[in-house]
């Protein structure tokens, strides 16, 4: 059942030229309200847990108290929505040198991944990656994206 | 490319006090007569104008180097076929090249086309060296390479780096539209291709040391994860078979090993695979990040580094884990080692309140040498002579360059390519 869900969220986020590749998609039954089902639930999401972005100091993956009030937050919605995945996303320091940015976005996505099961999520439902000193701006930060 | 000669020049011509090692390089002249051909005729035409393309190409070659310098070469002064092997040196002693570099270019009845080369001192009446080839007409760039490398070897007892290959990551548009794609290219600029198609983020591409092969790291399953791909047959697999983010490729220097980074735990260490498949050997195991591993040139040693003393710096361990030790000890921290292929040196980017410069220690971490005055500058790549390291420089708006630079000094010289370009890694000479 999951799985179904998975499947309708990623190709009607990826928009109507996939659903047009997949046609047996829209033989699944009503498009339009999953739409906004996932966009209401990562509002949801954003609103109940206080942000979707979690910060660290220069250089190191420690959760600050701040961090670890928004991940708990988040650790009882995603509990509540078993039909979701998330997808934790690491970055490193601005100005760091670009494989260490890589595994430290990595350590820092981890941080957040162990945390949330520590909180009871199931391993199952999260998944984390890093993209280290790219997609500039965020840095020294962890993004969870509910998908 | 003239620009790079003059600076150069300049660079031995004025004082030593730019260059930060103490000694500048004495420079050899080098007289080249255009390549010739014992061919006539129409055939004989297209050959001479082999030897006259092959010719410029190797002036150019030698420009770029600190060691030798080209006299101006004439499309006149051509010698006779004779004369490539028996050169009349009372002709050149009065033109004052300490160096005579003559050559020939000939084709052959199977379609392919035959160049030798011959280096002579000119004062001693000797001959230093000859190489000959016969390769494709297509190939002739190689060819002229090869001379190239000849006369330097001659000079300086080190192999020329003309006939390697260069990969880094090209970039195209700022910010997170940015698209990105695996380059490659002589290091000449010349046969540049994208090997990868930009649908998805790219880092990092290592090659093997003959170029055959090509290893980076691809984010298109969504994590960070090493390719390894065949160049000649554009095949590719991932390097590891294991589900968890890896990076920092390097291969072993006779091609046999892949050393990396993978986290299996919470944190990245390093690892080793053969580049041909197997189970990933785990080298490291503290709960620190440690990353770039970089083989020394007797595949003995691994440099790596680690911010488990709190930042990051550098280590030395023996290739098999055993024996980790600290090496490096100024402020800031220290990253991105990669040994030099002759062993004498690591070059590294340092952090600190200077920002991000190119440096390089002997590997017991003493004589500590900054290169660039950064304040952005990342990834060195040794050059296959250990004489010149690449690196990447941002510049104003978040773009990046690539940019060379004379371990002995001097300025950086921009790398000409038609992106903007960042993780430059250069290959070993070319067999």
């Amino acid at each position: 059942m999951r799985k179904t869900v998975l499947f309708l969220t990623l190709a009607l986020a990826a928009g109507s030229v996939q659903a047009q590749v997949l046609p047996f998609l829209s033989k699944r039954g009503p498009q339009q309200p999953v739409v906004q089902g996932i966009d209401a639930l990562r509002a949801e999401f954003a609103t109940l847990s206080g942000g979707t972005t979690v910060y660290y100091g220069p250089g190191n993956a420690v959760l600050t108290p701040p961090a670890r009030t928004v991940l708990t937050a988040q650790a009882a919605w995603i509990r509540r929505h078993p039909e979701v995945v998330v997808r934790i996303e690491g970055y490193g320091d601005t100005g760091d040198t670009r494989d260490h940015a890589l595994a430290i976005g990595a350590k820092r996505a981890e941080e957040v991944r162990d945390y949330l099961v520590l909180m009871g999520v199931p391993m199952a439902q999260v998944s984390t990656t890093s993209w280290g000193g790219e997609r500039s701006g965020l840095g020294r930060a962890v993004t969870i994206l509910v998908r | 490319m003239k620009r790079l000669s003059l600076a150069f020049l300049l660079m031995v011509a004025g004082t030593a006090a730019q260059a930060q090692q103490a000694t500048a390089p004495a420079v050899t002249s080098v007289e080249i007569p255009p390549l010739t051909s014992p061919d006539t005729g129409t055939r004989g035409n297209e050959m001479l104008q082999i030897g006259w393309d092959a010719t410029q190409l190797i002036a150019s070659d030698l420009k770029q180097t600190a060691e030798l310098m080209p006299l101006k070469i004439k499309r006149e002064d051509y010698v006779s076929y004779p004369e490539v092997t028996a050169p009349s040196f009372g002709k050149w002693r009065p033109l004052g090249a300490k160096l005579l570099l003559t050559g020939f270019v000939q084709s052959r009845s199977d379609g392919r086309i035959a160049i030798g080369c011959y280096v002579y001192d000119v004062s001693k009446g000797t001959e230093l060296a000859r190489k000959g080839f016969v390769l494709p007409k297509s190939d002739w760039r190689r060819a002229a390479h090869k001379c190239s490398a000849l006369a330097y070897t001659a000079v300086t007892g080190t192999p020329g780096m003309f006939d390697t290959r260069i990969a880094y990551v090209a970039e195209n548009g700022v910010g997170d539209g940015k698209v990105r794609r695996i380059a490659f290219m002589d290091s000449d600029g010349a046969n540049h291709k994208f090997l990868t198609s930009g649908n998805s983020m790219v880092m990092k591409p290592r090659l093997s040391p003959n170029a055959s092969q090509l290893a980076y790291v691809s984010f298109d399953s969504g994590r960070p994860a090493i390719k390894l791909l065949d160049v000649g047959a554009g095949q590719e697999r991932p390097l590891v078979s294991v589900d968890a983010i890896n990076f920092a490729p390097r291969f072993s220097p006779d091609g046999s090993q892949i050393a990396f980074s993978m986290m299996l735990g919470p944190n990245s260490d390093i690892y080793v695979v053969g580049s041909g498949g197997g189970t990933p050997r785990r080298l490291t195991t503290s709960p620190a990040v440690d990353t770039d591993p970089s083989f020394s040139p007797d595949g003995r040693t691994i440099v790596f580094e680690s911010d488990r003393s709190g930042s990051q710096q550098l280590y030395v361990m023996n290739a098999d884990g055993s024996g980790e030790r600290r090496i490096s000890f100024g402020p800031g921290a220290y990253a991105a080692p990669e040994w030099s292929p002759d062993g004498q040196w690591i070059a590294f980017t340092s952090r600190n309140q200077y920002g991000r410069r190119i440096g390089i220690m002997k590997p017991d971490g003493t004589e500590e040498t900054f290169l660039t005055n950064g304040p952005a500058d990342d990834s060195p790549a040794w050059a296959a002579n250990s004489r010149e390291i690449m690196f990447a420089r941002l510049v104003q708006g978040g773009r990046s360059a690539l940019y060379r630079i004379n371990v002995s000094g001097g300025d950086p010289q921009k790398v000409s390519i038609p992106q903007d370009g960042s993780d430059p890694d250069w290959s070993g000479a070319m067999d």
